[in-house]
């Protein structure tokens, strides 16, 4: 009955927006303010908005709106930095194979350990090969002339790669029986986020090298993203320890009393369950560590942000940082809206057959 | 938070300096040589008409030109040359740990550079100034008249002291509005937010004339403070000092001569004199004491350009910015820039 149900969710539309005089006025109101800014935007952004390469300071201020022929002129050096021009297919093609890889390992038919791990790897291999290039006739490109899109989900996925493993090694170290090792484990985990991490990514780039013997120095891009991933796994194995607080004693106990060894008690029974309670803070966690790989900038690195800063920064183009930004943010918003829609797709679907409370 | 962070970082490079980062005579130059590459610092993002990025991901700019002529002279081929993306903070301790061999990044030659961080500095290649602009309509003969005004200045920026200092020693009162991102400065400035907007000279000057209506400012004759800019090198290793400094005087040396890349092979091949002739390696000995070839500073000329040629590609008449040489000039056409001679 489509009539009743519709003229029924009339009724509590109008009770929830025009229940009061009050409360019709603030409706109004804001229905008024929203539509303005709607139709400023639109009138920047679309209407009178320039957006063929050949346009200049000159014919987009002529027009008044904004001045897309920045990303026209520019998105190269927006997207990959200053990775050699000739080269950019690479770049492009690695953010692909990226971009694919993560795709896949979010399909729930692609769930085990090997396919994960061998995607992953292949992946990986892929990816660097790509970017790096040196063998296979690919000129070989230095880590520091990598920048853009590339370098920022190389970052991002990097850190979630090591950070994960690392996040989940140290929470079950936490919990462990031997006082000595949860003590320890603990304090590591609790120096790691006493520490601003602008302040390891300073470490690890810049200070680390005095420190180490030559042969463990390494590449600066590597040790920072080392240090992200320290950053991330202390973070990330609390919120596991939590998902840890949320499950009955009386699970594990029960699976010893059946048998079952430390690894299919964990594997099978309290991990599975800890990362389904901990999950909406895990997508979180995600998010934020996305937004932070821009931090990388200070330690040298041209990331997205960094590079978007390059683009507009030059004689023709000073003018025009606003589209810049917005090309940036819609970027940045297409992952991490992304990124949060498949958290609320994996909640529904891991809450089949629990009561929603 | 930017001034803690360049504060720790300050005082790490201090700490560092004291023992690890002293260059032994002619290791730098070894090592490049061996590397075959030479690192010089880009930026992250860009500073304009001193290290830019164009359309295809190349750097350009003075300072990258800078070092493209010292690649020139060390390979022969200025493509040599590696641009790490380094932010302002980072170029000390990016000097001293070694990811690249020289700073030439708009730096100026300081007291405290030269002594509590140990560094060793070339001759200046360019003089810049602090200076005011003003919205023409205000009719400011200097910033005097501007008693009881505003002025926008960079925050936490060696600028916003020397407005401060020099409002202080003129004795004029005004507003200063401290603004940390330079778009934004200058987008208040431009708005009328502020009367006057204080700033290093080339930057006001490109944003000068990259404004709606570049007559509707003018640039006040105050000149707040100078600082001479030099290029940069770890302090011990003199044969790299010596390297910087004539690769440019190289490139003031053929601009006074009047040697370009275009007429660069005539001259080698016909020398007006002599000294024109050792310079260009047609008679030797200009290279091997400094552990160079001796067509060195032939391989600048002809690969990069003398000075002027490259001042005017980056800043001047060839770039957007269309600024005057003014005290950035030869001496003999009214500046302050000299090569040493080469005998």
């Amino acid at each position: 009955m489509t009539a009743p149900a519709g003229s029924a969710r009339l009724r509590r539309l109008r009770k929830a927006y025009f229940g009061s005089p009050l409360s019709a006025l603030m409706t109004l109101l804001s229905a008024a303010i929203l539509g303005f800014i709607l139709w400023k935007l639109l009138d920047w952004g679309l209407i009178h908005a320039t957006f063929d390469a050949s346009g200049t300071q000159e014919t987009c201020a002529a027009k008044g709106g904004a001045c897309w022929s920045v990303i026209a002129t520019r998105w190269r050096v927006i997207l990959f930095g200053i990775y050699p021009y000739e080269e950019q297919w690479r770049p492009a093609l690695a953010c692909l194979v990226v971009a694919g890889v993560i795709v896949l390992s979010c399909l729930p038919r692609m769930w085990s350990f090997g396919k994960l791990a061998l995607t992953w790897t292949i992946g990986t291999i892929v990816f660097y090969t790509l970017m790096r290039g040196g063998i296979l006739g690919l000129a070989s490109v230095n880590e520091q002339q990598w920048g853009g899109l590339p370098l920022t989900l190389f970052v991002f996925v990097a850190t979630g790669i090591i950070g994960m493993p690392l996040a989940i090694g140290l929470a079950l170290l936490r919990r462990s029986d031997y006082p000595v090792i949860a003590r320890v484990s603990g304090w590591i985990i609790d120096t790691i986020r006493s520490l601003p991490l602008l302040s390891i990514l300073f470490t690890c780039a810049i200070v680390l090298p005095f420190m180490l013997p030559g042969f463990l120095i390494g590449e600066k891009l590597y040790r920072v993203v080392f240090g992200a991933a320290l950053f991330f796994a202390a973070y990330q194995a609390e919120i596991i320890r939590g998902g840890f607080q949320g499950i009955p004693k009386g699970q594990e106990e029960a699976a010893k009393a059946l048998g079952l060894s430390y690894w299919q008690r964990m594997g099978r029974i309290v991990l599975p369950q800890a990362f389904r309670l901990a999950l909406p803070a895990t997508i979180n966690q995600f998010v934020i560590a996305f937004m932070e790989t821009s931090l990388i900038v200070v330690v040298g690195f041209m990331e997205l942000l960094a590079a978007g800063n390059t683009a507009f920064k030059t004689g023709e183009w000073k003018f025009a940082y606003a589209e810049v930004y917005v090309f940036i943010a819609a970027i940045y918003f297409a992952f991490v809206f992304g990124l949060s829609r498949y958290g609320a797709y994996l909640e529904a679907r891991m809450n089949v057959g629990h009561r929603k409370d | 938070m930017k001034k803690t962070m360049q504060l720790t970082l300050a005082a790490a490079t201090v700490a560092l300096s004291a023992g690890l980062a002293h260059a032994e005579n002619g290791d730098t130059l070894k090592a490049v040589q061996a590397r075959g590459t030479l690192n010089c610092p880009g930026d992250i993002g860009s500073y304009l008409g001193f290290a830019e990025v164009d359309d295809k991901g190349v750097w350009k700019g003075l300072d990258i030109e800078l070092c493209h002529a010292m690649a020139a002279a060390i390979f022969g081929d200025p493509a040599k040359s590696n641009i790490v993306p380094i932010d302002w903070a980072q170029r000390w301790p990016a000097l001293q740990s070694g990811d690249i061999d020289i700073v030439i990044k708009a730096s100026g030659g300081t007291r405290s550079r030269d002594t509590e961080l140990g560094l060793q500095f070339s001759n200046s290649y360019y003089l810049g100034t602090t200076k005011v602009m003003a919205h023409k309509e205000l009719n400011l003969a200097s910033l005097k008249d501007a008693d009881g005004g505003s002025i926008c200045v960079p925050a936490s920026t060696s600028t916003e002291r020397q407005v401060a200092s020099y409002l202080e020693a003129k004795g004029i009162k005004m507003e200063i509005v401290a603004i940390e991102k330079n778009e934004e400065v200058e987008a208040a400035y431009f708005s009328g937010r502020c009367d006057t907007y204080a700033q290093w000279g080339p930057v006001l000057a490109i944003a000068a004339s990259q404004s709606d209506d570049p007559t509707a400012h003018v640039l006040l004759p105050d000149v707040l403070a100078l600082e001479p800019e030099v290029m940069i090198v770890r302090q011990g290793d003199d044969n790299w000092v010596d390297v910087a400094n004539w690769t440019l005087s190289a490139l003031l040396f053929a601009e006074q001569e009047g040697i370009t890349s275009a007429n660069v092979d005539e001259i080698k091949a016909n020398p007006p004199s002599a000294e024109i002739g050792k310079f260009l390696g047609a008679t030797p000995g200009v290279g091997a004491n400094l552990g160079l070839s001796d067509d060195w500073g032939y391989n600048v000329i002809k690969k990069v350009g003398n000075f002027s040629e490259i001042f005017e590609r980056s800043l001047g008449q060839g770039s957007p910015y269309k600024m005057p040489r003014e005290m950035t000039a030869l001496w003999k056409d009214g500046g302050v820039l000299f090569p040493l001679v080469f005998d």
